[in-house]
């Protein structure tokens, strides 16, 4: 049932699927090609964080533009419970499927370098934290009063694409290497994990309250 | 008959309009009509019970189970049917049945492809390729492929042609025939109802105004033409939504014994589920 969910919103969203999976093909080799130096850590990073948001606002979108579909769905025996979770899984998923991606890459390119899990898991934190606090904002306002946050996140992805070669030369690298590698994965997704949990609790309990018109 | 939907005291504001005290039952083995204007509060009504909105007060009970505790086991046995589908456009129609599908544990796979057989449906098709009747078809399809016991539909005939609402209303039959089920149904087209409802329930206004047996309550009213000389203020006291004109006056009444000894030249016939419910709307007096 959840995974139908989940899936659904794979299928209202699928020609931009095949557009997310040739971006994140193609980004890491653009970047081998203009800026080698930055290719593995940041190809990974940023086409993570932007699949997710760009698959998720899409999504989004359709729920905004077909509103009687989710209003039959929470009529028929889905829980709103499962409808939430089914966006968290649909964005964990993507994490995956970049992951998968990138790391296929990495053995094709070795310019890519191999990115080990400890950064895969600090990304996935921060995506967590993000996410964690999109989510329950978006079931809260509605997508219209929201999509400004990702044209924000868009805007500023120039920016921070600079903040973040520092970042990565300066401070992830130190502390990536002083670090027991085993608990800092272990952190990260012990962490992210609970912050999903209190976030989806907080999406269910908003949208179990929503007014489906 | 037991009921198979009770609704008792079901409260509702929203900040320019609100349901008021809602009450009334569906007896198993009917056709109920809910019937009303737009914006009478039939959408917020059936959203209400559906779970859909949050409701201030009152109590909603499915086939004798509360509906606030056992959502999941009474919407397995509930069809639901919304004005226009509530479909996601872009999929196909096989892709939407598998969304839909797997909300229930009592899907029944065959029961859908003989539907979708003799609605000629292709499950290849978009859903956005279909036309508003064959919408409706689908619609259907979906909603009695799970072995349903209540079909609750929201305005499935707006819209419609004569003849595809006129399929509609057998297929209504044929489910109706198996036994043991009711139908729901919303509509401001009470020409529908006259052919196929066994009970109709009326609101206005965020109010119930009457439930009753259809035939009960079309035996109940009366329209009256006469002459308009031989209506004074007294005898106008008896009627509901008096048209005069030069020639004589038509009017509705609910005391038909009196007004045929008060008038009996005057011709009586038998209203239209909408000639009664327009006597009954605010300002139809």
């Amino acid at each position: 049932m959840l995974l139908q969910l989940v899936k659904k919103d794979f299928l209202i969203v699928k020609k931009y699927v095949l557009l997310m999976i040739a971006v994140c093909v193609v980004f890491p080799l653009f970047l081998i090609w203009r800026s080698p130096e930055y290719a593995g850590i940041l190809g990974f990073v940023l086409i993570t964080i932007f699949s997710i948001f760009m698959l998720l606002q899409y999504v989004s979108l359709k729920e905004t533009q077909y509103p009687k579909a989710s209003t039959l769905l929470c009529a028929l025996p889905f829980s709103r419970k499962d409808i939430v979770l089914s966006k968290y899984i649909f964005c964990i998923l993507i994490y995956f499927a970049c992951s998968l991606i990138f790391g296929l890459e990495t053995l094709l390119f070795p310019q890519l370098r191999n990115v080990g899990y400890e950064l895969p898991a600090l990304s996935f934190l921060v995506i967590s934290v993000v996410l964690g606090i999109y989510l329950p904002v978006q079931y809260k306002l509605g997508y219209e009063k929201t999509k400004m946050f990702f044209v924000v996140l868009i805007m500023a992805s120039p920016f921070l694409f600079a903040k973040s070669l520092e970042i990565e030369t300066n401070f992830i690298a130190e502390v990536l290497s002083e670090r027991n590698p085993i608990a800092l994965l272990a952190a990260c997704l012990i962490i992210s994990m609970v912050i999903l949990i209190i976030s989806s609790v907080i999406s269910t309990g908003i949208y179990k309250k929503a007014d489906l018109s | 008959m037991e009921n198979i939907l009770e609704v008792k005291g079901l409260n509702k504001t929203y900040q320019d309009f609100s349901l008021k005290d809602i009450s009334f039952s569906l007896p198993e083995g009917c056709i109920t009509g809910f019937i009303g204007i737009n914006g009478a509060g039939k959408t917020t009504t059936l959203r209400s019970i559906l779970g859909l909105t949050p409701i201030e007060s009152g109590d909603i009970r499915v086939f004798g189970m509360d509906m606030a505790t056992n959502e999941k086991a009474i919407k397995e046995r509930i069809g639901i049917v919304l004005d226009e589908g509530g479909f996601y456009d872009e999929l196909s129609l096989s892709e939407m049945k598998g969304i839909i599908a797997s909300a229930y544990q009592s899907w029944n796979e065959n029961e859908y492809r003989a539907y979708l057989d003799r609605f000629s449906l292709n499950p290849k098709q978009k859903i956005s390729t279909l036309s508003k009747g064959m919408r409706m078809k689908y619609a259907l399809a979906l909603a009695l492929s799970h072995e349903a016991e209540l079909l609750i539909m929201d305005e499935p005939t707006s819209g419609l042609d004569p003849l595809i609402r006129s399929q509609l209303l057998d297929i209504l039959k044929e489910f109706m025939e198996r036994g043991g089920r009711g139908v729901f149904f919303s509509t401001h087209i009470t020409s529908d109802l006259d052919k196929i409802a066994d009970m109709l329930v009326m609101i206005d206004g965020g109010r119930i105004v009457f439930q009753e047996e259809k035939d009960t309550l079309l035996d109940g009213y009366r329209i009256v033409k006469g002459d308009l000389m031989k209506l004074d203020s007294n005898s106008e006291k008896m009627f509901m939504a008096i048209d005069k004109t030069t020639y004589g006056f038509t009017a509705i009444t609910k005391n038909v014994d009196e007004a045929r000894k008060i008038l009996p030249d005057s011709i009586f016939e038998r209203p239209a589920i909408e000639d009664i419910m327009l006597c009954n709307i605010k300002g139809g007096k």
